[in-house]
């Protein structure tokens, strides 16, 4: 699992490490999700934290992750944002193609949503 | 969204029978929520196929891979010219746009659908989804109540019933409601049946009826429709 998740971590390598150095926490993107709004502005619903505790977080460990991180992060990418595309970065970090890189991640080591799931 | 439902297996091994090598690729948008094309069918799909294959003393690999969503090029992470030479043949398991979006991204390969795309439609359970709207690019639901007649008409008459209607129902059968009486009844409760009278200009629709999409695992549960 971890080879794969290291493979795909190799080729957007240089996405990742400037998306995350250049992230000012300006909270700008927030304003642009509708997720963030509805949700009285709770703060796990900022683009920045989906995605800096999506693949951020698997950036920073180099891939070594486990199951169970990948399994927490689930209702982050997937509950918590719907891949609207509409996330604006003034410093033009591409946000919603860095959590659909997490989603990747996570289906190729058989983490994903299961739809006909009763909540 | 966009409704779908898996080809008859027997139609997909037929179009991968020249193919040695196959990549399956499914959709993690619309034919993911309808339990049609998501990771988890296509993980099925490749079962049942590999099995299929190896029945028949087929000598056939193949791999299963899923993107966010096929109708946007920006979701395809990890679909790259590299691995996609790997394989002879992409079964999709989208959408019409999304099997032809893929095609358009990998023009030196074939694509082939593993779904038929039925609908644009509701969720009425799980697994069991009803169409809505037929994306004619001519709505008139601000005139008709919120209930569209292309749709819920089986003519898809745009103005007003034929001569079939009969007691709330339609003459092709008592289980379809006439769609022009419940429009009828929608605008009078609002106190708008004006709106009734807007003449909307003539459509050249063949005759349709309400299309309904139940995924294999729940015909049992529904079998009433």
């Amino acid at each position: 699992m971890t080879e794969m998740i290291q493979e795909i971590l190799k080729e957007y390598n240089a996405k990742m490490k400037l998306s995350l150095k250049v992230c000012a926490h300006c909270s700008l993107c927030a304003e642009s999700c509708f997720m963030f709004i509805k949700n009285n502005k709770n703060p796990i619903y900022m683009p920045s934290y989906k995605f800096i505790n999506s693949i951020g977080k698997i950036y920073k460990k180099k891939g070594n992750v486990d199951l169970k991180m990948l399994e927490d992060m689930k209702p982050i990418i997937w509950k918590n944002c719907v891949l609207c595309t509409r996330c604006y970065c003034p410093l033009g970090i591409d946000i919603p193609s860095m959590i659909s890189l997490a989603r990747t991640i996570c289906r190729m080591s058989g983490v994903y949503p299961q739809y006909n799931e009763i909540y | 969204m966009v409704k779908s439902k898996q080809k008859p297996l027997a139609e997909i091994k037929d179009l991968l029978k020249s193919y040695s090598s196959i990549l399956n690729v499914g959709c993690g948008g619309c034919a993911s929520v309808c339990l049609a094309g998501g990771q988890r069918e296509v993980i099925a799909l490749n079962n049942e196929l590999s099995l299929l294959f190896k029945q028949e003393g087929l000598d056939k690999k193949i791999d299963g891979y899923t993107v966010e969503r096929q109708c946007n090029v920006d979701f395809f992470q990890g679909l790259s010219d590299e691995r996609i030479k790997k394989y002879d043949c992409i079964i999709s398991m989208a959408c019409g746009a999304g099997v032809q979006f893929l095609a358009e991204a990998f023009k030196s390969k074939p694509v082939f659908p593993a779904l038929n795309t039925v609908s644009i439609g509701i969720d009425k359970d799980i697994g069991l989804y009803e169409e809505r709207c037929r994306a004619c690019g001519e709505c008139v639901l601000a005139y008709t109540g919120g209930i569209c007649p292309v749709t819920r008409c089986a003519k898809g008459l745009f103005n007003g019933p034929c001569g079939g209607t009969n007691r709330g129902k339609c003459e092709i059968g008592n289980e379809y409601p006439c769609a022009w009486y419940e429009i009828y009844e929608r605008l009078k409760e609002q106190n708008r049946l004006q709106d009734i009278k807007k003449i909307q200009p003539a459509m050249l629709w063949k005759n349709q009826v309400l299309r309904v999409t139940i995924q294999e695992p729940y015909q049992e549960r529904y079998k009433m429709y």
